[in-house]
This record gives C-alpha cells, sequence and structure tokens, in this order.
C-alpha cells in the first residue's frame, strides 16, 4: 500500500521560559492511502503538535523542527512555506476539537465556507456559494441555503463542527486532520459526527488522520491505532489486533482505567498511579517507567526502541505484555 | 417527560434530602425566562451515590447549584436533614452550609491562585473557627494525606504549580475539611486526563467510605457514571427521563432518549457492533421546549399523547421509574 | 518580590529610577540647598544652560530653571499621586462592589462612568474646574489654595471611571470562578469574599493602570495651567509652561525644561505601568 503521508524522525521543540519543552521526540508514522489512522493520548503525548507539524502549522522563532514529513509524494520539509500552503485544502485539511473558536464569529457561513472554494479552486462568488450550499447538503445541515446566511453564534456546536467539516472537505482534500473532533460536544453528537466522518470518507475517499484520547472513538472509527506517551509512539499496529494483543504495558494500563459502559458497576476501578510526562523534563529512559507496574532497572535507563513484528504491529517496551518477537 | 412525577420519592428513615418540584428560571436575552430545571423532584438516602446525568443544556449542573442554594430556586422545596433550605434565611442557612458540600468541574478555576496550598484547604475551618492555629494545621496535613498529598511538598505552593488532577484532589480536600454529610460533584473527572480519571474515583470512593458521605454526582460521561454510582438520574431539558439503579438502566433503558445515550457511547471493543447514531437532530431550544413530553420532537416513538399530555414517571420494575407514555 | 526586581528590563529600570529621584524631590526638594524660585536674578536674565550659578539657566525673568522645576516637582506630584490615589479607591471601592452585586445597581454605575469616560479628559476637567473654581464674587480672584483644591477635585473625578472601568472588568472576570462560588458554598460572607478573594486579584490590574493614570494626570494639570485655569501663582510643571508660553521665542530653553521633566515623567510611568501590566499577562496566562 502507498503511503499517502509519511513521517520520519520527527522532532518538535518550543522554546519556553520554563526550559526546552520537547513536544515530539522521533516519531515515525505511516498513513497508507485510504485508511484512517487514530493517534492516541493524553496530554503533554504531543499528538496535537505531531498533527499540527505534519501539517506545516507550526510556525515561530521559537519552534525548533528536524525530520522528513512526505505527502503525496511531496517532502513537505524541505519546501518554502508559501509552497507548503498550497497543500492546505486541496491536499491536506484540518478540523479541530473547539467549533466555538475556529469558525470567524463576524463573518457568515456561506462566506467562510467560499473562501476556500474562490482562493484554492478559482471559483466564481456565485459558484462557490452554489458549491457551498451543496457542501452543507453534504455534511447534512438542512436548510443549506438558509445555513449560507446565518452567523456562527447562532448555530449548536454540533453544526458548527459540521460546518467546519464542510468548509475543510470543500476542496476534496486527499488527507483530513481530526485533532479531537468531538470532544466539545455532546455524546449523541459525537456520534452522529463521527458516522458522518465514515461515510464522507467512503464517498469522498478521503483518508483521516484521527487525534484524540478517547479509546472507544479510536476502536470504531480507524483502521490503525498508533499510541502516543511523552513525545514517542510507544505501540502502532491495526485496531483489532491492538486492542486484542497489546503489547506495551501503558495502553493496557489506559484500557483497563478507562470506565466502560459493559463492565459491571460500583467498586475501585484498576488506575495508573502517578502523574503525566513532564514535556521538560523528560525521563532518561521510557518515559513510562515511573508509573510501569512491569518496570526494571533497564527501562529507567535506556528508552527501548520501536521495534516491529513485521506484522504491521510495533511497540516500545523491554518487557512487552504476552512476549517479544 | 415529566419531573412533576413523585411516585420514584421514597419514605424511609435515612432520607437526608429531599427535593419536591424545584424550578430554576433564569432571564434569558430579548427577555425571555428559561426554566433551566423544571418541576425536579428527587431524594437521598444516606450513604448513596445519586449520579445526575445528561447532555449540555438539560439543567444539571443547575440544579446541583439550586439544592445547594446557589442561588436559590424560584420555586419548589429542598428538606435537607430534617429543615427546609428554601425558607431559611441568609444568616441560618449559612450554618447549614458545612453539611452540604460541592467540587467543581474546573480543577484550576476552583483554587485562589493567590494563596497557598495550606490557606486554601484551612479556609473553611477558618470561617468557621473550627480549632486554633495549631489545631487547623494539622486538620490541614491530615487532610492533604487523605487525598494523597504530600503535606510537606504542597503545603507552601500555589495552585498553578500543579497539575488538573492535584488540583481537584486539593478541592477534595477542602470540600471534607467541614466534615459535611452530602458533597455535591459537579463534573469532577471531565475536565481531566483519562488516566487520572481513575485516581480520582477511586479517590471519592474512598473519601466516601471514610468520611460516611453522600454523594450526588453529576456528569455527562455515562461510563463514568456507571461506575461510581449506585442510583442513575437521566435528564432532558430540564426534567427527568428516567430514574434507576445503574445496571438495570445500561441492560433495560426504558426511555428512548437513555437507549439512544447508551448507543451513542462507543465502547472500546472493535468487535462490538458499530452502532448507527440512533437519534438525530439538536436538542431544542430551552426557552420553548416542546409541548408535553420534552423528548418527541426526537423521539422515534412519539404519538399525539406525548405532544398533549406530559409524561409522569412511573415504577416500569423495582426501583426503576420512567417518564414516557410508550416506555420500551 | 525580590525575583520581580531581577525581571525588570535596563528600560524600566531606568524609568523606576527616575520616578524615585522625582517622588524623592518632592519630598525634599524645597529644602535642598537651590536658588530661591521666586528670585529673579536681574543680571541673568535669560541665560542659556549651564552658566554660571544657573545650571540650567533662566528665564526671560531671570528665574532660575533648576530651582524651579525642582520645586515646581511637589506640586505636580502631589496633584497627580492624590487625585489617582483618592480617585482609584473611589473609583475602584464603587467598581468592585457594583461588579460584585450586579442588578441595577451596576447597571446604573455602569452607565455614568461610560458617560464620564466618553468625555475627554481635559474637557471634563476644565468643566469642573470651571463649575468648581467660581467664587461668588467676580472682583475677588479664587485664593491659591482653593485653586489646587479645586484641581484635585477635578482631577479626582475624571481619575474615578477610569480605574473603575478597569477595577469592574477584573472583578467581573474574578466572580465567575469557580472558587468564589466555593468560597459562597463554605459559608463566606459576601464581605470577606470581596476582600480576602476578589480585591487581592484585582489589585494587580489596579495598579498597573494607576501607574498610567498618574501620566494622564500629570498631562492635565500641564495643559490646564497652560490654558490659565491651573495653578497661577504657585509652581508646577504646568505653571512654569504657561508662565514662559508667551516669550518663548526669547528663551527657548526656558520651555524646554519643564516640558522635558514632565515628558520624562509621563514616559516612565507609562513604561513601569506597562511593565506591571505585562507581568500581570503572564499571570493570567499560567491561570
Amino acid at each position: 500500500m502507498t503511503s499517502l503521508l509519511s513521517i520520519h524522525d520527527l522532532h518538535v521543540s518550543f522554546d519556553t521560559p520554563r526550559g526546552l519543552l520537547q513536544a515530539v521526540r522521533g516519531v515515525d508514522l505511516e498513513v497508507p492511502a485510504g485508511t484512517s489512522v487514530g493517534i492516541v493520548g493524553e496530554s503533554g503525548s504531543g499528538k496535537t503538535v505531531l498533527s499540527r507539524a505534519a501539517m506545516g502549522l507550526l510556525q515561530g522563532k521559537n519552534v525548533q523542527r528536524t525530520g522528513t514529513v512526505v505527502f503525496d509524494g511531496k517532502e513537505l520539509t524541505a519546501l518554502p512555506p508559501d509552497e507548503v500552503r498550497n497543500e492546505f485544502g486541496t491536499g491536506m485539511a484540518m478540523i479541530f476539537q473547539d467549533p466555538m473558536t475556529a469558525l470567524n464569529p463576524v463573518r457568515r457561513i456561506g462566506s467562510q465556507i467560499s473562501e476556500g472554494l474562490r482562493v484554492r479552486l478559482g471559483l466564481s462568488r456565485a459558484d462557490a456559494m452554489k458549491r457551498s450550499a451543496e457542501l452543507l447538503a453534504l455534511v447534512r445541515i438542512p436548510d443549506p441555503q438558509g445555513m449560507l446566511r446565518k452567523f456562527p453564534n447562532q448555530l449548536s456546536g454540533g453544526m458548527r463542527q459540521r460546518v467546519m467539516i464542510a468548509i475543510a472537505i470543500a476542496c476534496n482534500p486527499k488527507l483530513l486532520f481530526a485533532d479531537e473532533p468531538t470532544t466539545a460536544l455532546d455524546v449523541t453528537v459525537q456520534a452522529q459526527i463521527l458516522e458522518l466522518l465514515s461515510e464522507l470518507r467512503a464517498e469522498l475517499g478521503m483518508s483521516m488522520v484521527l487525534v484524540t484520547h478517547d479509546l472507544g472513538v479510536v476502536a470504531n472509527h480507524t483502521d490503525i491505532v498508533t499510541v502516543m506517551y511523552a513525545g514517542l509512539v510507544v505501540e502502532q499496529a491495526p485496531t483489532r489486533r491492538l486492542f486484542a494483543n497489546m503489547k506495551m504495558p501503558y495502553t493496557e494500563a489506559l484500557m483497563k482505567s478507562i470506565p466502560r459502559l459493559d463492565q459491571p458497576s460500583g467498586g475501585r476501578m484498576p488506575m495508573i498511579a502517578g502523574r503525566l510526562p513532564d514535556p521538560t523534563a523528560p525521563e532518561p529512559g521510557c518515559p513510562f517507567a515511573p508509573r510501569c507496574p512491569y518496570v526494571v532497572d533497564k527501562c529507567r535507563s535506556s528508552v527501548p526502541p520501536l521495534v516491529s513484528d513485521g506484522d504491521g504491529h510495533s511497540y516500545r517496551c523491554w518487557l512487552p505484555l504476552g512476549g517479544g518477537i | 417527560m415529566a419531573g412533576s412525577g413523585k411516585a420514584h420519592l421514597r419514605s424511609d428513615n435515612d432520607v437526608i434530602l429531599s427535593v419536591e418540584d424545584i424550578t430554576v428560571e433564569f432571564k434569558a436575552a430579548g427577555g425571555k425566562s428559561v426554566k433551566a430545571v423544571s418541576g425536579i423532584s428527587l431524594d437521598l438516602i444516606r450513604g448513596e451515590t445519586l449520579a445526575i446525568v445528561g447532555e449540555s443544556g438539560c439543567g444539571k449542573s443547575t440544579l446541583g447549584k439550586a439544592i445547594l442554594q446557589l442561588p436559590r430556586p424560584t420555586s419548589g422545596s429542598v428538606k435537607f436533614d430534617g429543615r427546609e433550605l428554601t425558607a431559611l434565611p441568609s444568616e441560618e442557612l449559612r450554618n447549614v452550609r458545612p453539611a452540604i458540600q460541592m467540587i467543581f468541574q474546573d480543577p484550576v478555576s476552583s483554587l485562589d491562585p493567590r494563596l497557598t496550598i495550606a490557606k486554601v484547604v484551612e479556609e473553611p475551618l477558618a470561617i468557621w473557627n473550627r480549632g486554633d492555629a495549631a489545631e487547623r494545621s494539622r486538620k490541614v496535613d491530615e487532610l492533604l494525606n487523605s487525598v494523597g498529598l504530600e503535606p510537606e511538598i504542597v503545603r507552601d505552593r500555589r495552585s498553578y504549580e500543579f497539575s488538573g488532577g492535584q488540583c481537584q484532589r486539593i478541592s477534595i480536600a477542602r470540600a471534607l475539611a467541614l466534615e459535611p454529610l452530602l458533597l455535591v460533584c459537579d463534573e469532577p473527572v471531565s475536565a481531566l486526563d483519562v488516566s487520572v480519571q481513575a485516581q480520582i474515583l477511586n479517590l471519592l470512593q474512598d473519601m466516601k467510605e471514610r468520611y460516611g458521605l453522600t454523594l450526588i454526582f453529576i456528569s455527562h460521561d455515562l461510563a463514568v457514571v456507571k461506575a461510581v454510582s449506585t442510583r442513575i438520574m437521566v435528564m432532558y431539558l430540564g426534567k427527568i427521563c428516567e430514574i434507576s439503579g445503574p445496571d438495570d438502566l445500561y441492560a433495560r433503558p426504558a426511555h428512548h432518549y437513555t437507549h439512544a445515550l447508551v448507543g451513542s457511547v462507543p465502547l472500546p471493543d472493535p468487535n462490538a457492533p458499530r452502532n448507527k447514531a440512533t437519534i438525530q437532530g439538536e436538542p431544542p431550544s430551552p426557552v420553548d421546549p416542546p409541548s408535553g413530553c420534552r423528548f418527541r420532537t426526537r423521539c422515534p416513538a412519539a404519538t399525539d399523547k406525548c405532544a398533549a399530555e406530559e409524561p409522569q414517571l412511573t415504577e416500569v420494575s423495582p426501583g426503576h421509574y420512567v417518564a414516557c407514555h410508550h416506555p420500551r | 518580590m525580590r525575583k520581580a526586581l531581577a525581571r525588570l528590563d535596563l528600560f524600566t529600570k531606568v524609568c523606576a529610577g527616575w520616578l524615585s529621584i522625582v517622588v524623592l524631590l518632592a519630598i525634599v526638594g524645597p529644602y535642598l540647598p537651590f536658588t530661591d524660585p521666586r528670585e529673579s536674578d536681574i543680571e541673568a536674565m535669560g541665560v542659556g544652560m549651564f552658566s554660571k550659578g544657573h545650571f540650567l539657566g533662566t528665564d526671560s525673568n531671570g528665574y532660575d530653571l533648576l530651582s524651579n522645576v525642582i520645586t515646581g516637582t511637589r506640586l505636580s506630584i502631589l496633584i497627580a499621586v492624590v487625585s489617582v490615589g483618592v480617585g482609584g479607591l473611589i473609583g475602584s471601592a464603587i467598581g468592585i462592589l457594583s461588579a460584585y452585586r450586579r442588578g441595577k445597581f451596576d447597571y446604573i454605575v455602569s452607565l455614568v462612568f461610560n458617560i464620564l469616560l466618553s468625555i475627554p479628559n481635559l474637557v471634563l476637567g476644565l468643566a469642573l474646574v470651571a463649575i468648581l473654581a467660581t467664587s461668588a464674587d467676580p472682583n475677588e480672584p479664587v485664593s491659591s489654595n482653593r485653586r489646587v483644591f479645586v484641581i484635585l477635585i477635578s482631577l479626582t473625578i475624571v481619575i474615578i471611571p477610569i480605574l473603575g472601568r478597569i477595577a469592574r472588568g477584573a472583578t467581573l472576570t474574578w466572580t465567575n470562578r469557580e472558587f468564589v462560588t466555593a468560597a459562597r458554598s463554605m459559608g463566606m460572607r459576601d464581605r470577606e469574599i470581596i476582600m480576602k478573594h476578589i480585591v487581592p486579584n484585582v489589585l494587580p490590574s489596579i495598579y498597573a493602570v494607576g501607574f498610567l493614570a498618574v501620566g494622564v494626570v500629570i498631562v492635565a494639570e500641564g495643559s490646564l495651567s497652560l490654558l490659565g485655569v491651573g495653578i497661577t501663582d504657585g509652581i508646577s510643571w504646568g505653571s512654569m509652561i504657561a508662565r514662559v508660553a508667551g516669550e518663548f521665542t526669547y528663551a527657548p530653553h526656558s520651555m524646554y525644561v519643564p516640558v522635558t521633566a514632565l515628558a520624562l515623567t509621563v514616559i516612565a510611568c507609562n513604561q513601569v505601568g506597562d511593565f506591571l501590566r505585562s507581568q500581570l499577562d503572564k499571570r493570567e496566562g499560567k491561570i
């Protein structure tokens, strides 16, 4: 399978008053064409920085980035920012977590959707508006014509998210980054939006990178799962295989500690002791060592490499669960 | 569905909180009034954990605050430990406050950033003049220890130096300082990372056992709520849909909204059948709610009766009440 | 505090230093062994800077500029500090109470603040001075002390809505924080909540803007004096400027001296106030 997006040895650090913040510490990621890749992680895992860096959205004097990002055959990291920007909308697009702040509050919906169409595809204003209405229908918004004239503050969270999706798919991108797209939404709306994304992917032949902290979302809507912790990829596998056969203790601990509807109620929950990693002070060895129930000395002194079993399942652990390869 | 059913109220001697027909009305933009909470009744037996579950706009947070009289509800009665809170004058209400405490959703905003942690946890003791300075200091250390924090490290720091999970622990320590009977938790783990949530939930369980607390747990997260509660109340647009024990609620949801909620939660199991989103659309505006049953506009089983008549809570199985004309 | 001082950059340090000198001179200035500012040196009228006996020169009437500017510091700074201090106190108290209580009181207070703020500072000051300084007998001039008093009152009133609005805005932010609800749920009385939780958090915003306000008042005093309704027989920077305004071309340095003193002080106030504000943003950023 050809890789639509290839990230190789990406490091991203920020110069902050508190010291060097190492957000991403050497990540390799492949997104095959036509798949949905989930990136799972908590605060400090680096998942959001990863997706922004891959899109080339991180700029600023205090950002240090090394490594390569190859999208659709073009090496984005070697291109100047203007050329990278050409990929936005037509190659890659992104939808964000907070629909409240992602839309411009003083512009009408129609104007916000058609902007991309006019700039990227060169459509006339009338054509762009027509296409915008079609897009709104595509994201299942009732009364698309009426919606074009509305302002973001007149819409609910779910509606705004649909509008954001419409903006993102306006120019038929090959790859959609969805950064926690449903975290700020109610659970019933979340289900609708995720279903919409799956349907759109099938209809438009779009690949997706779904960044989330929710293992339930990942279980049902991704083909491949990547688990991140403290700026590193700690496990990656096709979804079914990951859930059936976890190798990295963090993944197992995470799975056990989330409350589930299909579990009996009451009683104490298994939990992970300790705190999340501090990106300004990374541990010398495996980042999960301070909290791992299976830790040995080797874990604390050296970072395990990411090894693959040759069949798409890679993990980063000296003592993987169920034995190594 | 209606909240104005009292079928679910119990006449146990151990009922410490009894809320009847409570309504909270706000003035919205444009002069219209919104009933965030509309005619709700509930009760609490000592030692229970009642979860109040619902999506945004259902009124659960408002209900929690109204029980604490912050602010006082527009109408209805709140009887706590035998006393009618809504009728108490401010000074006497103030005297009841130590017995009902609250923890909040945003752990960092719950703590005054200018105070040291020791001062934050000590504050309730200082307000009520419990003990002298040395005794209070000892109590602060004891509380910090019981929530899993080391007093020597934590005492002299300020809230912004800590993570969300630690701030929530500090909030819990502060809430327990006055040894309350009832603890209202308003979305206490929603702002925390997943791996930290379990820690805080376990902590609440431990504190409940240790201090003999009764809890009200407000949340939008069904799975979290199932793990910690002994009784669950589902709200929609200011009214009650269903009340039941957790296992029964999830195995046999009688209300169509509950069924949709349960079906919408993604299970972390790729082999489980993919749930299709079971309801479409969005909740209607609380300013102008639908007549009769408020859920009828999105309900697959709605009939004319649902528009004409507001359903009352009725028992469908022991301890399981639902407000629906056509329960599942 | 020490850590805060260490974080100051050079420019801010210089400005803070300048302000300290100015305040010192305001207090001890008239006791220093300089020439009497009201004594006219007939032989050295209009001499330039660095002349013998007159370090900054004299104006066209022979008054020594150095001693005048030092003496003038006292009145200018006094007016600025008192009006910002008293105006700030009153304005903040009203602003905090109105934002905490909300409701009709808040509505009226906002309305009054906004009306006062919509009038340019100088115009408002002028109007107030005109109203308050009118004496019953048109033949009898207003006494010097009364003049100062009137200016103080007028500028205090100008400052009240400025700092009042800042205080109100900050209070609105802080009362929405959950720790205020928590304090109420613990049974803390409103008065205690305001004093122990709201005021300490709102104070930094107020004194940051307070410094900027001091600069505003110094300029306002200067402008009022230049217009002839400020200090006329006392010595302040404004009155110095006013006195030499007519004969500027003859001895230009006599204008430069007070203007420079005024400008430097206002710049210094702005810089320190701005620095305090940026410290505030950093702290807010953490929260």
